[in-house]
Formats: structure tokens, sequence, C-alpha cells
């Protein structure tokens, strides 16, 4: 039963290796005639994969415990939607499934139109680095994380899945983060194989649907993990400036980067080597994402601490970068233009791409600083989520200001509907007064939030005055993104500094205030289900004397966790919301309550939805291409 | 030619403010923001007068463990993750994490109080869940 899917895997392996080895040798030779075998063999190892990553899904359907991977991860009185989804619950099953969603990519490619537009040449490079990469998968998944492997004898019962991941939170959010990482390898090949060969095409464009699809699922896992935080963890956030969180944010910021960077050279042959470059670091981040969350070698204190998955990921991020270095610096060289000048929105678009590549490098700096401080400390030196508030957040707020006038920039510089733009400039000060005077006091709040406020009124005003705007759909794509990240921004700038928290410990009947809600504590309930045993303490709660609804926030015991576990319950509000965590409770039904308020918070999500959806309203046919070429570029703005 | 010189040099020095703005946060951030992070043998080896704010990393002892229902907290001794003989008491008042118990690795942050040598610990972290690695449960 075991052994089929690990020898599809092995299989798979040896596959991809040949596979490469007759790229390799075709490259050599400058000939392409064994094209045909390699694409057959690549849909070859699809199903290979793909049987294997069936097999894992069945054990967990049939409860097979035999598997050590099922058995530790899944139990008897699981759910079944956990209990599939526990799939990657675990290192092996994730890494298994990051794998198959780089196969299925590559196999889709196959049978793109744009995948036929290559030349024989880059086509034959292509498939020696995205066979590459799938083949060190394949070494992962065959040595050192082998989902397959068996216990004997079979334990009666699985160890469980930790409450903490039986949210739909976690659930999305390790499926849409590895979509992204897996996205984003067709375009590092494409990148890497177009440059050495000269291609006529432009990679950006062939791969520009990959792209654009890799960073929303990105995002969205990123803040999906962040929304799963702030309604499973209970410490009422979302962000925390932890290593495991800001492994995936580096990624996202480089790529964002490469967006910006890519709009310039797109057709116009400028910023070649920034953007093969920008593309290989992405994927490369999203491997280091990978190696921080998985090696320990951050929280461990002991660099290379367990060796497991951390060396290998390590050699081959290392192994990629040198790679890419050669074939840029002593590759074929290509001609680049020069830039237009700083004020045009080509300048801008480079000063944004730099912004966001800083502030990729101040966070995987500041991850690494334990790391890095070895160097001259005996002990290693961290930094705490305040040094990245101060340093991140201003450069931030530079971005949102950046996003409010750069629409209204000439790409060849000069000022588009100066009217439009002055009425612009009112409205944002405008917007700034009446925060302070709602008092939104801290600098960057103000200004943040405002710039929030004033992108959007900015993308209404653009969208009023320049007709063209409306009927191309790929231009309500990149608005309808920023719109999204416009939202974000408001919700980030009020809800980080203005929450309010406050503790109280309460007998029935007591009440507490927090702002202008009086919260009071009615009764304590239990029931019982076969997997746990529930405490939920009932909370009625007012407004200036007004009941406006009840709040049940819980402990739940379950049959397989010794630690109770918290379920924080929220009254879901535009503006201000209630989140109610119960922190304890004693045998006389003496509660200990923390309550606190959440000005603006669902903003975040909000602009969260609106980026996953009507970023793909960017996503570009071949058709529409070939009219949009002999024009201004798609202003994706930023 | 003359014109791709002048905005050279506007490019350049964007730069040298960007630079300087940024460099000046940087610097300040890396100064005040910066802790130490110890494991419990470390900590024990520095003197206790240094350490008034750390992180410090280690598991949760078997014995020793003391809930605080009334206000909300833990009494327990920290061992070091690699030599059980080191020993750290502390106290933590305030929110328990669900994942904290005998065994778990936690992350503290927080100093001595230097009267009696128990570490005053004014956050208490559990390993994030998305190490993904199942608890050691006995029983």
């Amino acid at each position: 039963m075991h052994i089929i899917p690990y020898f599809s895997l092995l299989a798979a392996l040896i596959l991809s290796l040949l596979a490469a080895a007759a790229c390799l040798h075709q490259a050599w030779e400058g000939r392409s005639r064994w094209l045909p075998w390699v694409e057959n063999a690549q849909i070859v190892v699809c199903t290979l994969v793909t049987i294997s990553s069936f097999f894992l899904l069945w054990a967990f359907y049939v409860k097979d415990f035999s598997l050590l991977y099922v058995s530790r991860y899944s139990d008897l009185t699981l759910p079944l939607f956990y209990r599939l989804t526990a799939f990657w619950a675990g290192q092996a099953g994730s890494m298994l499934f990051w794998a198959w969603l780089v196969v299925v990519c590559g196999t889709i490619f196959l049978f793109t139109k744009r995948y036929h537009l290559l030349g024989a040449q880059s086509r034959v490079f292509f498939w020696i680095f995205f066979l590459g990469v799938q083949s060190f998968f394949m070494y992962l998944l065959t040595g050192h994380q082998n989902p397959f492997l068996e216990i004997s004898p079979a334990p009666l019962d699985g160890q469980g899945l930790n409450p903490l991941l039986q949210h739909p939170g976690m659930i999305i959010h390790p499926p849409t983060l590895f979509i992204g990482y897996a996205g984003f390898t067709i375009p590092a090949c494409l990148a890497l194989a177009c440059w050495i060969t000269g291609e006529k095409h432009s990679w950006i464009e062939i791969a520009h649907n990959w792209t654009l699809t890799a960073w929303i699922f990105l995002a969205a896992g990123i803040i999906i993990g962040g929304w799963w935080a702030y309604l499973e963890l209970g410490w009422g956030g979302y962000w925390a400036w932890d290593p495991v969180e800001n492994a995936s944010l580096i990624p996202w910021l480089s790529s964002t980067a490469f967006l910006h960077t890519a709009i310039v050279g797109q057709g116009r042959k400028a910023l070649g080597k920034t953007n093969v470059l920008l593309m290989v670091l992405t994927l490369v981040l999203c491997f280091m994402a990978t190696y921080l969350v998985r090696s320990g070698v951050i929280d461990s204190l002991h660099a290379f601490g367990d060796g497991g998955v951390g060396n290998p990921l390590m050699f081959f991020m290392m192994f990629i970068m040198v790679v890419t270095a050669l074939v840029l610096f002593f590759g074929p060289s290509r001609d680049d233009r020069p830039l237009s000048g700083l004020g045009s929105r080509q300048g801008l678009l480079v000063i944004t791409a730099w912004i966001f590549l800083t502030l990729g490098l101040v966070v995987l700096m500041g991850t690494f600083w334990p790391v890095i401080s070895k160097l001259w400390t005996e002990s290693p030196l961290g930094l705490d989520a305040g040094f990245y508030n101060r340093v991140t957040l201003p450069l931030f707020v530079v971005v949102g200001a950046l996003l409010v006038i750069c629409p209204w920039i000439q790409w060849r510089g000069g000022v588009r509907f100066g009217k439009g733009l002055a009425v612009l400039a009112g409205i944002w000060l405008a917007l700034g007064v009446v925060l302070w005077i709602n008092g939104i006091r801290m600098p960057l709040a103000v200004v943040g939030a405002s710039a929030g406020l004033a992108m959007v009124a900015s993308l209404v005003l653009l969208f009023i005055l320049d007709p063209s705007l409306r009927r191309r759909r790929t231009a309500w794509g990149a608005h309808g993104v920023h719109l999204g990240i416009a939202l974000m921004f408001l919700g980030v700038a009020i809800s980080g500094p203005y929450k309010v928290e406050v503790d109280a410990v309460l007998a029935p009947g007591e009440s507490m205030v927090i702002q202008d809600f009086t919260v009071t504590y009615l009764e304590m309930e239990t029931w019982s289900t076969p997997a746990m045993t529930v405490y939920a303490a009932r909370l009625e709660i007012a407004r200036d004397g007004q009941v406006i609804g009840e709040l049940a926030p819980q402990r739940r015991v379950y049959r397989t966790w010794d630690r109770p576990h918290t379920k924080v319950d929220t009254r879901f509000s535009l503006g201000v919301e209630l989140y109610a965590t119960l922190l304890g409770f004693t045998q006389e039904d003496i509660i200990s309550l923390r309550m606190s308020t959440q000005p603006l918070v669902n903003w975040i999500w909000i602009g969260c939805i609106i980026i996953c959806v009507v970023g793909f309203f960017a996503v570009r046919t071949l058709k529409g291409r070939a009219r949009d070429v002999d024009t201004e570029p798609d202003p994706a703005t930023s | 030619m003359q014109k791709k010189k002048s905005s050279r040099t506007v490019y350049a020095v964007a730069l040298v403010l960007f630079l300087a703005g940024f460099g000046t946060l940087l610097m300040a951030g890396l100064k005040q923001n910066s802790i130490y992070f110890l494991n419990v043998s470390e900590a024990l080896a520095m003197p206790a007068e240094n350490i008034q704010q750390i992180r410090l990393f280690g598991t949760v002892a078997e014995e020793g463990l003391v809930y605080d229902p009334q206000h909300m907290g833990v009494q327990f001794l920290l061992e070091d993750s690699d030599d059980a003989s080191q020993r750290i008491a502390v106290q933590y008042r305030g929110v328990v994490p669900d994942l904290f118990q005998p065994g778990a690795e936690v992350i503290l942050e927080g100093g001595y109080l230097v009267q009696d040598g128990v570490f005053n610990a004014k956050t208490l972290m559990t390993k994030c869940p998305s190490k993904y690695e199942a608890e050691n449960r006995s029983g």
C-alpha cells in the first residue's frame, strides 16, 4: 500500500532528472528535437505525483493510522473536512502539496498558448531550470521529507490535530501560500531561460498571468494568516512580526517590487537584468521562507540546528543564486534603454520598487538579526516588534503617499488633469484635518489613514475624468488592487494604535465598561460533544443603555488535548469591533475576561477580498494584448 | 547627453536623502529595539544586573508549576532545552497561552527581579503552531 506512493515519487525524481539531462544535452548541441519527449515526461511526472498525493489524501479519508503522518495529525473523532485538510498540517505533507502544485503548474503551462509562442531554444532552457527545481522537490520528498513512513504495529487512534489548526483560516492559509510559492516557479525559470536565449517575446508578458496569480495568492495567504491569528490566538492582534509571519511577507515584498519594475521593463527594453534578478529572487525568497519556518535557525538560536530540511534548502538557494549570477553577469549582454527622469511615472515606479525592496531587506535583516549579530556578540541579539514598526511604517506611509499621487503623473513626466490633482490635494488635507479633529493624532496614523482615504478618492476621481480607463478591463484590475490596498492602509493605520484593552474579573451579574460599551456577564453555559467540552460565558453588550447584542467567548477542553483552548467571540462592525476573550473561570463561575475594541479592523479583510477578486481583472488575454501593445502601458500605478 | 547627466544628479541626490533618512531610522531601531536572545544556561552565565530586558528560550519543567487563577498567571521553573539541570524560576502575570504546559517550549520576555533572582516575564509565548509539530503528550 505505501510502496506505491513512495515509488511514484522516486520514479518522478528519476524521470525529472533524466528529462533535465536531456534538455542540457539539447541546449549544448543547440537543438530542440527532444522537446516532445521532455514534455511527455513532464505529463508522466505530473501523473505520478498526483497518484502519491491522492494516496495520502485517501489514507486520511480511511483513517489509516499505519501511516506515521496520518497518525500524527488526525484521530478518530476529527471531522472529515479537517481530516482531509490535515494533508498539509505537517511538514512532509505540506512539502508534498507544494511539490504537487509546482508539477501541476509546469504541466498547465505546457498546454498554454503562451508556451507555444516561445522559441524552441527558450523552451529547452526553460525546462532545464524548471526540471531542476522539480527534481529538488522530489529529492526532498524521497529522502528528508518522506510523508509515507509506516508505523508498525499501527496505533488504534491518531494523536489528533492541534485545536489551533482546526479553524477555516488555518485550512485556507497554507494552500494559498503554497499556490503563491509554486506559481512563481514558472516566471522565474522563464526569466532565466529567455535572458539566455534572447527570446524575442517579452518573458514578462508571457509570465504575466502566472506572476499576477501567484502574487494574489501570496497576498491572500498572508492576510488570511493574520485573520486566523486575530480570531484564533486570542491576543487581540493580527500581526506580531514573528519570524514565521515575516517569512512569507519577504517574497511578497520582492514580488511587489517586481510587479512595478515589470511595467517599466515591458515592451521597452529597460531594467532587463533588474527584472530577471527580482523574479528569481522572489522564488529564492519563497524557499527562504520555508527555510526560516522549518529549520529552526531563528528560534532554536543554534544556526543550522536540526539539519532536517534546512541544509538542503540552504544549498539549493545558494545554487539558484550562483546560477542566476552566472547567467546575468557572464551570460549574453542585452542593451537597456535609459529611464526617464524621477518626475515621470516611470521614475516613480522605480522608486516604489526600491522602497519595496528596502522593506524586504529590513524585514529579512531583522528576522535574521539573531544569526547576524552572532558575528560580534557572544549571545545573539534579536529585534522586537518595535523595531519593525519604527523602521517599516514610515516607508509604508511613503508608499501610500506615492500611491495617491502617482496615477496623476504622465508616463514621460508632467501632470494629467492638473485641476483634478488640485482637488485631490484639497481632499487629502481635509481628510487629515477631519481625522485630527476626531482624535487621531499620531503623525503616522494621520498620514497613513488619510492617504488610504485619499487613494480611494484619487481612484474615483481618475475614473470620472478619464473615460478611456473605464473601458479597459486591465485598468479596473490594477486600480482595483490599489483600492483594496487603500482600505488596508486605513484599517492598519487606525486599528493598530487605537486599540483599547480592558481586563476584568467578574461574577455572574456584574458589569464592566469599555469605551462606550457596557458588558454584563449573565451566566456560564456548558455542553459536551464527543470531541470536546465547551464552557461559554454569556455576555450582554449595551451601548448608551441600549442592549445591542450578546457575545459568548468560550474555553474548550478537547479530548485529545490537555490544555483548554480559547475561542474568542467578536461583534462584527465596520466601525469599532468588540473582541472578547475568556481567559479563565473558577468553580464558582467567576470569569476573567479580556475585552478589547478594534476600530476599523474589518477594512483590512475587506481590502484583502477586493485585492483577491478584482486583481484577476488584470489577467491578460493574447488578443487584448495585441491591441494594447502599441498604446501606453497599463497604468498599473503605484 | 546633458539631459541624461542632470537626471542622474537628481537620482543621486534623491538616493542620498532617502538613505540618510532611512539610515537614521534603522540605526535608532537597531540601538533601541535590540534585546538579547538567550537560552537558560546562557542567561545563568550572565551577571544578573545585566538582565533587565531579554528574550529567554527554554522548556517548562514538569514540577514547580503553580497556576494563579485569581490573577491570571503562572509560576514555573524554566529549564534549558538541552541541559535540564540548568533552571530559572519564572513568574508571569497575564494570559497563559493555550499551548502552555509542562514540556512545552516557551519564549519569555522580561528581566530579573533583582532582589530575589526570580525572572519576571512580561510576555509568555508558546512556539507558534505553524511549526506544525505535534505535542509530546504523555498518556
